[in-house]
């Protein structure tokens, strides 16, 4: 059981991410007690925990779409927390992937991919379809650019949103549970684009019930359990050897 | 007194068909005498008809576009801002529409205010506009809420602002949800139109009702009011298929859904 969170420790060098005492209460109930930890360039972190744990909230934390009550985010040498920072300059260089799509209900999957590389970006409507059938042609679904997110299957509209998000160019990109929602046949393909983004050299923090996927695809898994990190260390050496109880609880039950 | 209907009971049956027969003759010679109909048509649809879909279409506008402003304040999350908007909303919808119609058309001429000189039709548009946004308001704002709000966090993760994502992605989702309810605020925008009569209007300016209203006071018959009363459902029951079609429409997108069922193809990213 973690007691006290780890000290504050300055960031080496050139991390993509790096985190500071990070909490975030709501009302009474402090859902994040103090979370420190760095992702270096290119690393892959996987964020385990049991349900309620604060790894949703925590990854919101870091293109603050939840606003942090203490602690500093720093995401590519920009301090998110600061008062003055143009946080929507920011979040184009953070892409999220959410465990429900978040698709724009309304637009085509192309549209999807090219509606803030036109608005944020001010890139031409030419040049974004470009790039948005790029984006697509590379996640496999050229061919659904046309087609509304409800007459795609689960795996189709996640990878649209992957698309969307990869298609700003982002320094880190964040998942939420990207396969939670998902028909157990579906998972695959999801599974599969993440792995290959990592072998590709794209900083992740991916919050993720896959213990396969973590020991596959990650370099690092923390352990967060009632919103403090109970374990941080490598990802096969964590996962082979799990060391406290508590995370050797929690594996047990999700394996 | 006591047993009204009795004597009549009785004085049909007394008397016979021929009382019933001028019954009848009387209800329909009241109601669908068709020289009084004629005789009314041609103002009602060339003046009437044109007068009262100005007003309504402007008002109908006008109640969007300021509903829909509207909506967003009351969507804000600064008490501030939320507060105008909620007294507002809740003042033109408590008012009965008489009021506000006189208030407007009458008062701010008798103030001093005149910026639509003498023609009755600019302050009509104007109050029941303003009566339509606060009803829409709330439409729009029902709608916008009903949308998910994982659909604001995929906006702002993009680094859409609050505002763009608000018009990009949220009003128009939004707007959808609610276009059937918003039929039933524009029948209420056509309708309310005839309360201009209340402004008295000169030949050129009369609208269905006040044309129909005039006939009928001449005239003592009801005919040209149900020839008005036709001509408000024809712009009606059309209206309300038209929106629903353009809901439907909304819904569908463009036709593009044969491929839905195609089998999924291997993710590209996977054999890299
Ligand atoms: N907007 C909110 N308002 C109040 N409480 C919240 C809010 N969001 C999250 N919480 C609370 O914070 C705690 C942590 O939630 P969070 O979603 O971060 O957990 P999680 O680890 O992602 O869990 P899960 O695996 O179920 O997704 C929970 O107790 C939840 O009830
Ligand atoms: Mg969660």
């Amino acid at each position: 059981m973690p007691t006290t969170p780890p000290p504050a420790r300055p960031a080496p060098p050139g991390s993509a991410i790096s985190v500071r005492d990070l909490r975030k209460s709501y009302g009474r109930n402090e859902v994040l007690r103090g979370v420190t930890f760095d992702v270096a360039p290119s690393e892959v972190l996987c964020v385990l925990g049991p349900s309620g744990s604060g790894k949703s909230t925590m990854l919101k934390c870091l293109n603050l779409l939840e606003t942090p009550t203490a602690g500093s985010v720093v995401v590519g040498g920009v301090t998110l927390t600061d008062p003055g920072v143009d946080i929507d300059a920011a979040r184009t260089r953070i892409g999220m992937v959410f465990q429900h799509f978040n698709l724009f209900g309304h637009l085509s999957a192309l549209d999807n991919v090219t509606l803030a590389l036109r608005h944020v970006k001010k890139v031409s409507k030419a040049e974004a379809e470009e790039i948005g059938h790029s984006q697509l042609k590379r996640l496999g679904l050229g061919h659904v650019a046309r087609h509304r997110p409800a007459n795609l299957s689960g795996g189709q509209q996640q990878r649209v949103a992957i698309a969307r998000s990869l298609a700003m160019r982002p320094e880190v990109m964040l998942f939420d549970e990207a396969t939670s929602a998902l028909d157990p046949e579906l998972v695959k393909e999801v599974l599969a684009v993440m792995r290959e983004l990592a072998g590709s050299g794209m900083t992740m923090v991916v919050v993720t019930h896959e213990i396969g996927f973590a020991r596959e695809a990650a370099d690092r898994v923390i352990f967060m359990d009632e919103g403090l990190i109970a374990e941080d260390g490598d990802a096969r050496e964590l996962l082979d050897h799990p060391p406290g109880t508590r995370f050797r609880e929690f594996l047990a039950q999700v394996l | 007194m006591g047993r009204p209907y009795a004597a009549s009971a009785d004085g049909t049956r007394v008397n016979g068909e021929t009382k019933i027969g001028a019954a009848v003759h009387d209800f329909f010679h009241t109601f669908f005498d068709w020289s009084e109909i004629a005789g009314a048509l041609p103002s009602l649809l060339g003046e009437g008809l044109r007068n009262t879909l100005l007003i309504a279409v402007l008002a109908i506008i006008f109640g969007l576009v300021c509903g829909m402003l509207l909506a967003v304040l009351l969507l804000s999350r600064r008490r501030l801002v939320r507060l105008p908007a909620r007294i507002y909303v809740d003042v033109f919808r408590g008012l009965p529409a008489i009021v506000t119609v006189s208030l407007i058309g009458l008062g701010l001429p008798a103030a001093g205010i005149r910026p639509f000189g003498r023609s009755p039709l600019g302050y009509a548009v104007v109050a029941v506009g303003l009566i339509s946004a606060a009803y829409c308001a709330e439409i729009f704002r029902a709608g916008i809420q009903a949308v998910p709000a994982g659909q604001m966090q995929a906006g702002r993760s993009l680094g859409m602002s609050y505002l763009k994502t608000m018009r990009l992605v949220i009003v128009p989702q939004g707007v959808r949800n609610v276009l059937p309810a918003l039929t039933g605020q524009f029948i209420v925008d056509v309708k309310e139109s005839s309360l201009v009569y209340l402004l008295g209007l000169s030949v050129g300016q009369r609208e269905l009702y006040f044309i129909a209203q005039e006939r009928q006071a001449a005239s003592y018959n009801a005919s040209a009011l149900v020839a008005a009363g036709l001509c408000y459902l024809v712009i009606t029951i059309p209206l309300t298929y038209f929106v629903n079609w353009l809901d439907r429409r909304m819904r569908e997108g463009r036709p593009a859904r044969a491929g839905a069922e195609e089998p999924l193809p291997e993710p590209a990213l996977a054999e890299g």
